[in-house]
């Protein structure tokens, strides 16, 4: 290993690690450690800021800047809200429909839009549910785990789901209808799997006296909560067609023609917002989530100033090298690759893998490395809390609601509360991710 | 044995932030009523009633064969014809909805104060941007000659009236000369007979209109 190769490398995973041992001072972390980066590639003159300016994927960003936005307008039509209510009322607040109920919504609503935003819309109304049936830990630490593994599974199942999906359509390694073609129904076997585990093994109702007034008391305060709460439908249809016209738009045309997903989703999000230009300013003034972007930002020029010195490649050469067959190295990519996302989380993780999946993309069809790899960043990203970005915001959230139980006992949602979730999420994911990638390099490339 | 199932308290804190004591009071009476009828009620009123003054209230008014709050709309209206803007403070959903469509040309405003967290979007999307936010910093911009104070009380004698703790926070001699009127509405039908924990007493000489 060279001198740039190691040097670089140290300030990648350091201040990785750093960022995962102490969160809250994370985009600093990786901000200035993506500065050092540019200074220290100079002076080795491995790459110049410029160069390592211009290889940043800004068509990513502009996906997940324009994405999280059409999210915005749909909260402010208070769609969220309603499917709450809807999926309360549905559920007749019964503890175990509940967690059917809101998995298979935040799955489905996570695949289309920010799973961030639709988490902090849905999850005040769960804990008021919670609060209002009087639940215990036990049930509180499943259905909480269970909803935030369908997040994060939603969010692998649609190329705009989520960041590591993002990448794939933006760096243009797999089309947006090939993607989702295998994805979606991989993704929903591993939520199916994970709920029947859950409900019929698990069976986190178990200990829960089965109380009919405390549901009819659930149902009928949410009602009354919601009692005269619309949907703005002058905002939400408009934004739901754009969002439907670039999904087409997405599948139909090819990215041959110059139309590259990142501009459809410019023009059909810059549409939405322009259909209300005073909320769609405000919007674009306030709600946009520089968070994000600065911390991919910082992650994609440190990322690329190591693929300059080589050492992907190098990475690639060696587990090519490794005494397996090719398809054993496969498997041990996605296990590593699912392992490294739990520790480090998804955007570092998958940033850093895709350069070693090039590699071995062209052993194996396409879609069974990438879409192997997305699984496996979504199985470490549901290994631990600290793994996806809305774990610990999930944590948070809670902690503020003050939960307790019937005997009013604190309730909490912690890190060693999602962990037995976290473990059984990571081995069905990290599963149906190693199953479908040698179902899928079976084929021919 | 009681029926009701344990944790029943904070199922109630948890709407009454939203919906007001006296409204939600209602709802859980009407709704354990309808689940195990007047005996249920006895108990609930037994088990909360000396931690929520209110459904102790409510529920006697249950068990006397009252069915709903008495939400008297004339003598509000009467109180406030005139007013351009009028300021709420505390909420008690079941009287807003009925005095919000009644007011089209009155500015409604609800003072953003509680004792707990609550959703106030989603308070405010319940009256479809006939209600807006007011923080205690603008307050002056809603007094005028043709403004007006509104709380509700819950029960008063000739002279104390119990009010939510954001009254006092409000209510000063300043304050209340730059209101037109100052509304105190009585929610219950009877002064509360349990100690009045989570209320305030206030002089009901403060107010100009006592409902």
């Amino acid at each position: 290993m060279s001198t740039p190769q190691l040097v670089l490398c140290v300030i990648l995973i350091g201040s990785l690690i750093i960022q995962a041992l102490r969160p809250q001072y994370r985009l600093l972390i990786v901000t200035v450690a993506a500065g050092i980066t540019c200074l220290v590639s100079t002076l080795f003159s491995t790459a110049s800021t410029p160069q390592l300016l211009s290889e940043v994927p800004w068509d990513v960003l502009v996906i997940l800047i324009g994405l999280g936005l059409l999210s915005e307008l749909l909260v402010t039509s208070r769609l969220f809200g309603l499917l709450s209510l809807w999926s309360t009322q549905a559920s007749r607040a019964h503890p175990g429909r509940i967690v059917l109920y809101f998995s298979v919504g935040m799955y489905v609503v996570s695949g289309l839009v920010n799973n961030i935003t639709a988490l902090l819309l849905v999850l005040p109304v769960l804990l008021i549910l919670i609060k209002l049936l009087g639940v215990g830990q036990r049930y509180v630490s499943w259905l909480l785990g269970v909803l935030l593994v369908a997040c994060n599974l939603g969010g692998a199942a649609t190329p705009i789901g989520d960041f590591p999906a993002i990448l794939l359509l933006g760096r243009g390694h797999m089309s947006f209808s090939r993607y989702l073609h295998y994805a979606a129904p991989t993704t929903l076997i591993a939520l199916l799997i994970l709920l029947c585990t859950v409900m019929m093994w698990i069976r986190p109702t178990r200990g829960l006296s089965a109380d009919g007034l405390s549901a009819q008391l659930s149902v009928a305060v949410m009602r009354k909560l919601y009692r005269n709460v619309q949907l703005d439908w002058k905002l939400a249809i408009p934004s739901l067609c754009l969002l439907g016209a670039m999904l087409i738009a997405w599948i139909v045309v090819p990215q041959q023609s110059g139309i590259t997903p990142d501009l459809i989703c410019w023009i059909g999000v810059g549409l939405a917002l322009l259909w209300r230009a005073h909320l769609g300013e405000q919007l674009l003034r306030t709600r946009v989530d520089f968070e994000a972007v600065l911390f991919l930002l910082g992650l994609f020029v440190m990322v690329g100033a190591v693929r300059k010195t080589g050492l992907f490649s190098l990475l690639a050469l060696k587990l090519s090298s490794l005494p397996l067959p090719p398809r054993g190295q496969l498997l041990l990519f996605l296990l590593v690759s699912g392992i490294t996302t739990g520790l480090f989380s998804a955007g570092p993780s998958m940033a850093a893998l895709l350069e070693v999946a090039e590699v071995l993309a062209k052993q194996f069809p396409p879609h069974a490395v990438y879409v192997g790899l997305a699984l496996s960043v979504c199985a470490g990203s549901s290994f631990l809390l600290t793994a996806a970005t809305s774990g610990p915001l999930l944590q948070t959230m809670t902690e503020r609601a003050g939960l307790r139980d019937e005997d009013g006992q604190s309730l909490r949602f912690g890190f060693f509360e999602f962990l037995p979730v976290g473990l059984l999420s990571f081995a069905i994911i990290e599963a149906v991710a190693i199953g479908f990638a040698l179902i899928a390099s079976a084929q021919s490339p | 044995m009681s029926q009701l199932p344990k944790g029943l308290d904070l199922a109630f804190s948890v709407a009454m932030g939203e919906l007001g004591f006296c409204s939600t009071a209602w709802l859980f009476v009407r709704e354990v009523a309808l689940y195990g009828g007047e005996d249920l009620v006895r108990s609930l009123r037994d088990e909360l009633g000396r931690t929520y003054a209110v459904i102790d209230a409510v529920a006697a008014d249950w068990l006397a064969g009252h069915r709903a709050p008495v939400i008297s709309i004339d003598p509000f209206i009467s109180a406030s014809q005139g007013l351009r803007k009028l300021l709420v403070v505390g909420i008690e959903a079941d009287f807003l909805d009925a005095i919000v469509p009644l007011l089209p040309h009155t500015e409604i405003g609800l003072l953003r104060h509680s004792l707990i967290e609550l959703d106030w979007d989603r308070v405010t999307a319940n009256y479809q941007q006939r209600v807006s936010l007011v923080d205690m910093a603008s307050i002056a911009e809603w007094a005028g000659n043709r403004s007006g104070l509104l709380t509700f009380l819950y029960g008063h004698n000739a002279h104390v009236a119990h009010v939510r703790a954001a009254w006092l926070r409000l209510i000063g001699q300043d304050i209340q000369t730059q209101f037109r009127s100052i509304i105190g509405w009585n929610v219950l039908r009877t002064p509360l007979f349990m100690y009045p924990r989570w209320f305030v007493e206030t002089s009901v000489q403060d107010f100009s209109e006592l409902l």
